[in-house]
């Protein structure tokens, strides 16, 4: 092992311990790590914004008044002096303008995405279960995939009825029909398998990466033994 | 007026995105310029939110604040890597190689945390939310997944039994689709208030 590598090694061995002293109920350490996580990934964030963006897309046309890039980067400069008057307590009020231009596209992507990555492949596929060439082979009914397009059909439908909300308020408690209570409680059956599935997706990664840190600090330790 | 204008450029912004979007390849050319704006505003906000980070800290640093310590400790860390990458540049490789070396250990060890947190947590939701068809189907189904994910009974390669797996497998997708449509609704539906001036999109 070279000289870099056991630094790095000595760094990561100190900080792994650090974040991991929050198990023993201490403050400080743990604070010591996590205001270094957020230093270091703010300052690393600001040169990658003003190495990768700022330079390229607002300054280097604007250092060039012939070409056909200056006018059009006036706009975004006066937004960006706009927003950096924010840091100042009498120009809070001015930031609401490039704010609202970028909550307006913003939006507006929001309106294009949604409708075509994300509601019109879902519905369609869960439509497209109802195919005749998926529920019929040779003139003869699939009961197996007709079964699993009702229930796919049921557990979507059901799955949105837990976020129906609409009834009647009684004594500060919103009181549902009956109908809608059984169906929220089949959809929470639903939500309920999903938050299952991802919770085992998420401990795994989790428990991968507490692996991870402990054999680094095995790995420290037995170059000293 | 301090009300209407911010209003107005949003929903002007987000319609001239709209129309561009839809009539193609004519609004082609706005949309691209629209969305280099948009980088670059962006990019401003974030360096923006960097700076009141720095700046609050900052703050508390000078009036001596309690945890005052970890204030100097941010602010310290932070100029450092940014001198450093003044120096030598984002993409020099040693600048690179020592932010990793202090972010990727902190960032494994976080997520290591997560784990022992969310064993704990998992234990709390039925004490909390008691026995429900939610907390039932959870506990169940992170059981279940937890024995897939071990691959045993898939190597058992019993065909009825890998139909079964498969069918399960199949389930957590139904609670996801369902719940990908709820939120795509939800985030339209938001999209059209901000468009229409009826959510204050930066104006409060």
């Amino acid at each position: 092992m070279n000289l870099p590598e056991l630094i790095t090694l000595i760094i990561s061995v100190a900080l792994t311990l650090m974040v991991f002293s929050y198990i023993l109920g201490d403050r400080l350490f743990f604070g010591i790590a996590t205001h270094i996580l957020i230093g270091v990934s703010a300052g690393f964030l600001a040169l990658v914004a003003i190495q990768k963006v700022i330079l390229p897309y607002l300054i280097l046309p604007l250092a060039d008044p012939d070409g056909s890039g200056f006018w059009l980067a006036l706009v975004p400069l006066v937004l960006s002096i706009l927003l950096v008057l924010t840091l100042f307590r009498r120009g809070i009020q001015a930031g609401a303008i490039p704010l609202a231009f970028l909550g307006g596209v913003m939006a507006a992507l929001a309106i294009v995405g949604v409708t075509r990555g994300t509601l019109a492949p879902q519905i369609l596929s869960m439509l497209g279960r109802f195919e005749p060439a998926q529920l019929m082979r040779e003139a003869q009914p699939q009961w197996s995939a007709i079964l699993e397009a009702l229930m796919i059909l049921l557990g979507v439908i059901s799955v949105l009825f837990v976020f129906h909300h609409r009834g009647q308020s009684k004594a500060g408690e919103l009181v549902r029909p009956v109908f809608l209570e059984g169906v929220g409680s089949i959809g929470q059956i639903f939500i309920g398998i999903t938050f299952g599935a991802l919770f085992v997706g998420l401990f795994s990664s989790a428990l991968i990466a507490l692996i991870s840190s402990l054999s680094e600090i095995i790995r420290f330790i037995s170059l000293w033994f | 007026m301090k009300r209407l204008l911010p209003l107005i450029v949003g929903a002007l912004s987000g319609l001239v995105v709209l129309a561009a979007m839809f009539f193609v390849p004519q609004g082609s050319a706005i949309l691209s310029a629209v969305l280099n704006w948009v980088i670059a505003v962006a990019s401003v906000a974030l360096l923006v939110a960097i700076a009141s980070l720095v700046l609050t800290h900052l703050r508390f640093i000078a009036k001596g604040k309690k945890g005052f310590l970890l204030s100097i400790v941010l602010v310290v860390s932070f100029i450092t890597t940014l001198a450093l990458g003044i120096l030598l540049g984002v993409d020099n490789p040693i600048f690179l190689r020592l932010v990793g070396a202090i972010i990727r250990p902190i960032e494994t060890a976080l997520l290591g945390l997560v784990a022992l947190v969310m064993m704990s947590a998992a234990m709390k939701i039925f004490r909390e939310r008691g026995w429900s068809a939610l907390t039932v189907s959870f506990g169940i189904s992170a059981i279940v997944f937890l024995i897939l994910g071990l691959g045993f009974l898939q190597n058992l390669k019993i065909p009825v039994l890998n139909e079964a797996i498969r069918f399960v497998e199949g389930l957590p997708m139904i609670g996801a689709r369902g719940l990908l449509i709820g939120i795509g609704i939800g985030l339209l539906m938001m999209a059209f208030r901000v468009l229409f001036g009826m959510e204050g999109s930066g104006n409060d």
